[in-house]
């Protein structure tokens, strides 16, 4: 085996998974499922931005701060980041593999989409247009 | 959560990214200096398998290095990203060139992440000195990716496989309620 084409075959294999994970990340899933609300988490009145963080993810603290603005700029909508580092019960009961998820839920607490990866600042408002919580 | 002192992000990309051709370094070197030769010449193809003792797989150049990252994996595990010795490089010689970052950053997530890249290559030394075949070229091997992506990438492992790992009952945070 040439050493060459092994390190050759390892960059080009690595160059597409790093650019297939960076085409999910941030992904919108729309959904229409009913949750327990964890404890501690009340509704907004018209959405809820619901994040998963772990202690050990950065971009979870850029996802706060692009959720926290939205929730700032629009009536009636919350974001509440919710630490899963201590919570393993909770990660299981929402079926979080990775952080930060974001899931979008609306006025009755239903969640109408679900965001994997870090979320973009677009795609959130579009979602919060679409289920009537935002202009 | 224990925020000491923000870091430089840009730091644990330097970082990630010189460990990332160390790496590669290692797995040509592995694979160069490789012990098990294919013999066809009777026919069949056959592992010969040359004895060496562990002292000796360990004085292999790839070896060396591998062990020197393993080593370099495990204080900045234990002691903080902010100590990694590359970081220390970047910190007294890069970054007074640079100009100061938009925002500091968490050193948790970088941390966890030298845990697992410590995790994966102690795994393969020790298989490489008990001569477990490409036992040092597969974990150089996966520990290059994971530092690549990073690099290159901004890959987040602590973000894709600590969930995984405490659900797994690999990790057991403290004061956790189980799944």
């Amino acid at each position: 085996m040439q050493p060459i084409l092994v390190v050759l075959g390892l960059v080009a294999f690595a160059t597409a998974l790093g650019l297939l994970w960076k085409s999910q990340q941030g992904r919108v899933r729309r959904t229409a499922s009913t949750i327990d609300l964890p404890e501690g988490v009340t509704l907004g009145g018209r959405a809820t931005l619901l994040q998963f963080s772990t202690e050990v993810c950065s971009p979870c603290r850029a996802t706060h701060t692009v959720l926290d603005s939205l929730a700032r700029e629009t009536d009636d909508v919350t974001h509440v980041d919710f630490d899963l580092t201590h919570r393993p019960d909770v990660a299981a009961r929402f079926n979080i593999l990775q952080t930060p998820t974001t899931l979008i839920l609306d006025r009755d607490g239903v969640v109408r989409a679900r965001i994997g990866g870090a979320a973009r600042r677009d795609s959130v408002l579009a979602e919060l247009t679409r289920i009537g919580a935002a202009a | 959560m224990t925020t000491p002192r923000g870091i430089d992000p840009r730091g644990p990309r330097f970082t990630a990214t010189l460990t990332a051709v160390l790496l590669l370094t290692v797995v040509a070197l592995g694979i160069a200096g490789t012990t098990y030769v294919i013999n066809t010449s009777s026919g069949w193809s056959a592992y010969e398998i040359t004895l060496k003792s562990p002292l000796q797989r360990l004085l292999e150049p790839g070896a060396i290095l591998f062990a020197v990252l393993v080593l370099i994996f495990a204080w900045s595990a234990t002691q903080g990203v902010a100590k990694h010795p590359f970081g220390l490089f970047f910190r007294a010689v890069i970054r007074p060139r640079l100009t100061p970052p938009a925002e500091l950053e968490d050193p948790a997530p970088p941390t966890f992440a030298q845990g697992v890249g410590f995790l994966i290559t102690a795994t393969g030394l020790v298989l490489h000195l008990l001569g477990v075949p490409y036992a040092l070229v597969i974990a150089a091997s996966l520990a290059f990716i994971a530092a690549f992506l990073n690099s290159v990438f901004a890959f987040c492992l602590g973000c894709q496989i600590y969930l995984l790992l405490v659900r797994a009952r690999i990790i057991r945070p403290k004061g956790a309620a189980l799944a």
